[in-house]
């Protein structure tokens, strides 16, 4: 069973481009909040926000006995790399990013794991001409190469995403972010699998899952879901019952069954804890519900392919 | 028909997103003399209650810079009142404040010389299914805009819709239900501060919402801008991306006789800063508009009054581009 771990940025300030929900926390009160979060065993820490002290958090990991699912290499700042990190058209930015992601990388060792995490959302673009995609994607498989060269143990993972805040991602889909995996030709390089990034990309979740599997690149997963329209980063199964379910089954199939969820949801108006304890239970009762699965009969049902009998099995099992 | 160009000042100080903050905070008056350095604009769109704080100051930058007040645009999605909703909240605190931000704005507006206060009721929805009783929200949505409408009828209350953010669901997420809240409200100084981007963004054509806006006399106020039709509120430049689109609005809004303004309502996130991103989009507006008159309006009022018109359509629409390039068929 995967164990289940929250980012830590979705435990302090929320906001977003309207309201401010709530003010940003110190990193010993982000992790009081977790710990009052019930079935949380772990923690993706983001880099370099929760770094400023390693020994202070090592500490407050230990004293909570939280383990660590990944590092977020946050590639998005205010204030620099405005104009793309790893595609940046200045190369000092460029090498400035990937010195500073090998650092994280050395962070993630340290703290035993062996998965760095970044969400490539600043590299894009909002109106036709506006960058030169050619030399966008030569400056990518440069930059990230670069980075998985400095540690071929620590896997680093991308995580794809449609949009926001550009109007198009350069990596956007599960199908992009495995065919720039496999341009790049590093076995460490693959996909943070964002279950609300693959539904606002228009992906059938658990076929995102397989392909990406496939080719060697489905490394980490993240828990959230949403109407389908926008990134809302809501609770599991809150729109996408089946699919959730399809997913887990799948991703059990796949052998991603002794790894980390991580959990991107944003609480909004909602109460913290409270919201996250209602996410880790939801996970855990659409994985009650996978369970209830007959593997032989599922099977069976999908050589058949008849959908006038499978989803009546499926709702047969609630 | 004459282009009225006013800047909603929104973007005009410290920007913030989910992820990254950009674009430094700036006083009043700094901001007054940026929009004052854009040529065509004649007006000002200001927020209430943050700008209003000292409204002697704002009468003298007016004065100063030689700016019309186009709008007041009321705050309801501050988080310390509107947490769970404003118009439409459960809480009667909250729909009390509102309203009476609404009211004290309308009765600014009538003493600083506009008719037009607008809000974009963005605290008014809801993520989840069974988040909201739906049918107590509308009630309470419907009561508060009749109440506050009610305050004077000098003064025109503009509601401006958006299909989503910061909710999956803004309960005035279109067109359609723009109108219906006019109607259920019964006033005449209810309409739509009416954002191109919005009418993208919740799968509508513009062209289409502004005529059905126009013909209910509920076409008060304007905000121009453009997005890639994907539902995120992007705030390009107008014509950006959709610009046969933005051809018909503009073609629509002539015929309907819109004497109002246009607002910017431009996002300076990658562009240096919003003099160049309000400068591009009255350009944009500008070119757009003069491109209609080269392909004459009386033409197309003519073409598009006849069935299965597309391609002498486009024939007609792309000619008016590069003029001297003549294709000979055959």
């Amino acid at each position: 069973m995967n164990k289940l771990a929250i980012i830590t940025a979705f435990l302090g300030g929320l906001h977003n481009r309207y309201m401010v929900y709530q003010d940003n926390v110190p990193l010993a009160e982000k992790m009081a909040r977790a710990a009052r979060i019930e079935g949380v065993e772990g923690l993706e820490l983001c880099y370099p926000a929760d770094f400023d002290d390693p020994a202070e958090l090592k500490r407050l990991l230990q004293q909570h006995n939280f383990g660590v699912s990944g590092v977020n290499f946050r590639s998005r700042r205010s204030g620099k790399w405005w104009r793309g990190s790893f595609v940046s058209e200045q190369a000092s930015e460029r090498q400035e990013v990937v010195n500073d992601l090998k650092r994280a990388m050395d962070f993630a060792a340290e703290f035993g794991t062996d998965r760095v995490t970044t969400c490539p959302l600043n590299e894009g673009a909002d109106t036709p001409f506006e960058m030169d995609y050619i030399r966008g994607y030569d400056y990518a498989l440069e930059t990230f190469s670069a980075a998985c060269a400095h540690n071929r143990d620590v896997r680093l993972c991308i995580e794809y995403k449609k949009n926001d805040p550009m109007a198009r991602c350069l990596v956007g889909t599960a199908g992009e972010t495995a065919a720039f995996c496999m341009l790049t030709g590093a076995d460490n390089l693959g996909a943070t699998f964002d279950i609300g990034h693959a539904l606002i990309a228009e992906e059938r979740p658990a076929q995102s899952a397989v392909l990406l599997h496939k080719a060697n690149r489905l490394f980490y997963v993240h828990l959230n879901d949403n109407d389908g329209r926008w990134d809302w980063d809501m609770l599991p199964g809150a729109y996408h019952l089946w699919e959730f379910v399809e997913t887990f089954y799948t991703l059990r199939k796949l052998g991603y069954d002794d790894d980390w969820y991580a959990y991107d949801i944003f609480s909004k108006e909602l109460d913290t804890v409270e919201n996250l304890t209602a996410g880790m239970r939801l996970t855990r009762k659409l994985e009650a519900i996978t369970d209830r699965i007959d593997c032989d009969t599922m099977e069976a049902l999908m050589t058949e392919r008849n959908s006038s009998r499978t989803i009546p099995y499926l709702y047969s099992l609630l | 028909m004459q282009l009225n160009f006013t800047a909603n000042t929104g973007f005009f100080g410290a920007q913030r997103n989910r992820f990254v903050q950009f674009q430094p905070d700036r006083t009043l008056e700094e901001v007054f003399a940026l929009v004052a350095q854009i040529d065509g604009m004649t007006g000002i769109e200001l927020k209430y209650p943050a700008a209003f704080a000292d409204v002697r100051l704002v009468q003298q930058l007016l004065q100063e810079h030689n700016l019309t007040l186009s709008a007041i645009n009321v705050d309801t999605k501050d988080a310390r009142h509107f947490r769970h909703g404003a118009l439409s909240a459960r809480s009667a605190a909250s729909r009390q404040e509102a309203v009476t931000r609404l009211r004290e704005a309308m009765d600014l507006a009538a003493e600083l010389g506009t008719t037009i206060v607008t809000t974009c009721p963005l605290a008014d929805g809801y993520d989840y299914p069974f988040q909201v009783d739906h049918a107590t929200a509308w009630g309470h949505f419907i009561e508060s805009v009749r109440a506050a409408a009610a305050h004077r009828s000098d003064i025109q209350l503009c509601l401006e819709y958006q299909p989503h953010e910061p909710h999956s669901h803004i309960l005035l997420n279109n067109v359609g239900k723009l109108l219906y809240v006019c109607a259920e409200v019964g006033l005449p100084n209810v309409g739509a501060n009416f954002d191109i981007g919005h009418s993208f963004a919740a799968q509508e054509n513009p062209a289409e919402a502004a005529a059905l806006l126009a013909r209910a006399n509920r076409l008060f106020y304007i905000h121009t801008n453009d997005n890639t039709g994907d539902g995120g509120d992007w705030d390009m430049i107008s014509g950006a991306v959709h610009f046969w689109h933005w051809l018909e609005l503009l073609y629509t809004l002539d015929q309907a006789g819109y004497t109002g303004w246009l607002g910017g309502d431009i996002a300076p996130k990658h562009i240096p800063g919003p003099v160049d991103a309000y400068q591009s989009n009255i350009r944009m507006i500008q070119r757009m508009y003069q491109l209609l008159m080269r392909i004459g309006m009386d033409k197309i009022t003519e073409m598009i009054r006849q069935d299965g018109n597309p391609a002498a359509a486009f024939e007609t629409l792309s000619a008016s581009l590069l003029p001297e390039w003549d294709v000979q068929p055959g």
